[in-house]
């Protein structure tokens, strides 16, 4: 009689194994309704006892053909559906979209409308985390820390409410700036929120961070090395939780990130505890930046002055013809970068993002694609998962943060 | 208050003192209404939108909506929420036959009741296509409160107190069939 | 064009790398804010474990482009680019391939595992086939949807709008108002739009049909 070792080797395994007694993978389906998925996520598991042995996900249920109808509309219209991708960080589609196409335009963004895109983005970013602890603990079978993290989102939804006039999916931002200036209270707000947020993180840490559970449900499970990560081409928080520092903002700065000074959390452990440690820590990060921004937010445009690709004032379209041609045109057939090809990465809260944009000179994108970081860190779920049990797997899917709409596009 | 009373005074007299006549499908309707369970069927962003009608400040518990179950056969209503692409609708008419009789539909976000702004060959144009819908909520999102307005109508709806657009009263849903 | 003339700046590790593919057949392309390099497709495989073992230790991204319907454009159909990107130099740096539709493309996925998923959308969306590929299955797509969605000439299967009144709106019609393929009711047609090869698309017709579908194709 053969015992099964306890460090399992994947590599040995076939549908029939030698020894006493024989052995036969069990295959199971989860999803795509399943509710810890996150959305419609299928896996095909192979199951070997309690052990999986592989695993291969199935996507597309949400393919929502976002390049090719971007293809069809002008630039100025397809911010409308860059943040429907990733509705969890939408300002950070939003930004990566803009970014590119304002090389493709050589626009010069005002400096009060870069400060702004971070203050937002970095505000999204830890409401999208928010997100992740709630339903990644709720996988776990903790229910109270949902209702915590959602209550935060609320008050920065508040806040997004009052600047974009929606709570999620907002197309604020525009090639060229922004749509229009913040509203007053922006700042109060921001402020109240900085005030009262970190009492709150402490509240969180306090709930799970040093729960017997969670520890034990989390510590050492799921481990990606990091030559395992840069292998499955992983990126963001889960490949710094595995060890390698990379983190755009950091390393190919882009709107203003430069002149900030935060930290890049960095764990080496690469299991799912490390993950949430080191998207807890990011979100302290996060308001620090937040902070410096709002701190040096000066008066000023929001809009690139360029005719070329933002509208004249409405004040100027009653006396000015010229103005009146411009507005015309704009609005039209939209506006025509020179021909050629731009990408920006950027940092969202699931890894590098970015657009790659081929323009023919006319108004609408040639070909646009989106380097999307869910759909690439959806391959290490094999690297986390294979050996481990099955119920781990649960934990593994929360811990990857994938949002499906950013998977299947 | 004897059992002879029941049969001695008369209707208003009863009512004064608190006791209500209704019919047996009327009362089933009214609870029912009062504890629709909803299953999880997330799609997209409007799902998000989903999750927060439970949380403390919008709070769908308040109408015996809360319990988002997992598994349809436990579920009396699915929200339809985001976007329904061509591969997702078999199996969403898949878990709405799963799901026990009597049951109903809400189509929540402007992609399910009409493809939203994507109009191309990846998303079912309106999910009334492949599940009958009884109540269709716009916005992109809808907000929270929209789709708490939703499930109020919906239990109108179950009560038999809603009308067409002429003016006649629907039924009520019956008791056992439907 | 404000950007003419200028390249992207060739950092140290890519001028290493950009002279070791040299040498593999490939030819640098220096364009405003990218570093190219457009290599034969049957070297890709060497070509990115040269580079890899060099340094570019991220993939970020395998995709493909139709250039169908790009004006002026001369050679094959179809181009297979790979975004790599090295974490300690912080350089950036693209492969092309230039490939014709029923022409196979090796598979990197020996070298780089990364380009599994990335390599089965190329096959989804595009229809290259990538030889060597372990697991080259449909991704995105339903099984039964005939046909490679982001071709140039797959069409983006717009259902009309009928109004309760019988009013009609036909999205592609609307459109090529818009892009200037189609005179509208002003008869303008848009300024000078570069670029763009007229999408075969008439005027609305003169009295619609209510129910009639007139789309790119109708439902697909
Ligand atoms: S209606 Fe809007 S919010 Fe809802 S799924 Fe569609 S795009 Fe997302």
């Amino acid at each position: 009689m053969t015992v099964k070792p306890a460090g399992y080797q994947a590599v040995t395994l076939s549908e029939e194994r030698t020894g006493d007694f024989e052995t036969k993978l069990m295959r199971i389906n989860v999803g795509p309704q399943h509710p810890s998925t996150h959305g419609v996520l299928r896996l095909v598991v192979d199951l070997d006892g309690e052990r999986i042995a592989r695993i291969s996900p199935v996507i597309g249920y949400l393919h929502t053909g976002f390049e090719k109808t971007m293809e069809h509309r002008t630039y100025q219209q397809v911010v409308t559906y860059s943040n429907r991708m990733d509705y969890v960080h939408s300002f950070g589609h939003d930004l990566a979209y803009v970014l590119s196409a304002e090389q493709l335009m050589a626009a010069r963004v005002p400096e009060r409308a870069q400060r702004i895109r971070v203050i937002l983005t970095e505000l999204n970013r830890i409401a999208s985390h928010l997100v992740f602890f709630g339903t990644g603990i709720l996988d776990m079978g903790a229910l109270t820390l949902f209702f915590y993290t959602m209550r935060e989102r609320e008050q920065l939804l508040d806040i997004f409410e009052s600047v974009t006039g929606v709570r999620m999916n907002f197309g604020y931002f525009r090639v060229g700036g922004l749509y229009q200036d913040v509203p007053e209270s922006f700042e109060h707000d921001v402020r109240a929120f900085i005030r009262s947020f970190p009492k709150m993180l402490d509240q969180y840490s306090a709930l799970f961070a040093k729960n017997d559970i969670f520890v034990n449900r989390t510590t050492g499970v799921g481990v990606i090395p990091a030559e395992r990560a840069l292998e499955d081409g992983l990126t963001g928080p889960s490949l710094r939780a595995s060890g390698v520092p990379l983190d755009f903002r950091k390393a190919q700065p882009y709107s203003g990130y430069e002149d900030y000074d935060f930290d890049v959390p960095v764990s080496t452990a690469g299991d799912a505890h490390a993950r949430f440690e080191v998207r807890f820590q990011e979100m302290r990060e996060s308001l620090k930046i937040v902070e410096q921004a709002l701190d040096r937010l000066e008066p000023g445009p929001v809009r690139d002055p360029d005719r070329r690709i933002s509208l004249p004032p409405r004040s100027e379209l009653e006396t000015s013809m010229e103005a009146v041609i411009f507005h015309f045109k704009l609005v039209t057939e939209g506006f025509h970068p020179p021909r050629g090809s731009a990408y920006v990465a950027t940092e969202s809260a699931r890894g590098e993002l970015g657009y790659y944009l081929v323009s023919d000179g006319g108004s609408m994108p040639y070909r646009v694609k989106v380097r999307v970081p869910s759909l690439v860190n959806l391959q290490s779920l094999e690297s986390a998962c294979v050996g481990g049990l099955f119920a781990d797997m649960v934990v593994n899917i929360a811990t990857m943060d994938p949002v499906m709409g950013d998977v299947d596009k | 208050m004897g059992l002879k009373d029941l049969f001695e005074k008369d209707v208003q007299e009863l009512e004064r003192d608190g006791i209500l006549f209704s019919t047996l499908g009327k009362l089933v309707a009214w609870g029912r209404s009062n504890s629709l369970w909803p299953a999880t069927f997330g799609l997209a962003c409007c799902a998000i939108e989903m999750m927060q009608s439970t949380n403390a400040r919008n709070d769908m518990a308040r109408l015996g909506s809360e319990v988002f179950r997992a598994s349809p056969r436990q579920a009396d209503v699915m929200i339809v929420a985001g976007r329904c692409s061509k591969k997702m609708a078999p199996v969403m008419r898949r878990v709405y036959e799963q799901m026990p009789d009597p049951k109903w539909v809400i189509s929540m976000g402007a992609c399910a009741s009409s493809g939203g702004m994507f109009n191309n060959y990846a998303i079912v144009q309106n999910v009334d296509s492949v599940v009958p819908v009884d109540v269709f909520v716009p916005g992109c999102p809808p907000r929270p409160e929209s789709l708490i307005y939703a499930v109020l109508q919906l239990q109108k709806k179950v009560r038999g107190e809603v009308f067409d657009q002429d003016g006649v009263e629907l039924p009520m849903v019956e008791g056992w069939t439907r | 064009m404000t950007t003419e003339g200028a390249a992207a700046p060739l950092g140290p590790l890519s001028e290493r790398v950009v002279e070791a593919l040299g040498a593999l057949g490939g030819r640098l392309e220096r364009e405003p804010f990218e570093v190219r390099v457009v290599l034969p497709a049957r070297v890709i495989v060497d070509a990115v474990r040269t580079a890899r073992a060099a340094g570019f230790d991220l993939l970020s991204d395998v995709f493909a482009i139709d250039w169908l319907r790009y004006p002026g454009h001369q050679g094959p159909r179809f181009s297979v680019d790979y975004n790599l990107y090295s974490i300690e130099h912080g350089e950036r740096l693209f492969l092309r391939v230039d490939v014709d539709e029923d022409e196979p493309v090796p598979s990197i996925t020996g070298a780089w595992k990364a380009a599994t998923f990335l390599e089965r959308e190329v096959y989804d969306m595009f229809g290259l086939r990538f030889s060597g590929h372990p697991d080259l299955r449909k991704i995105h797509t339903p099984e039964d949807l005939e046909g490679h969605p982001l071709r140039k000439d797959f069409p983006l299967g717009e259902t009309p709008t009928l109004f309760n009144d019988g009013r009609f709106l036909d999205p592609a019609a609307f459109r090529a108002g818009m892009i200037g393929a189609s005179g509208g009711l002003t008869g303008w047609v848009g300024g000078a739009r570069k670029g763009v090869v007229a999408e075969q698309v008439d005027p609305a017709p003169a009295a619609p049909r209510p129910g009639a579908t007139r789309g790119d194709e109708g439902e697909r």
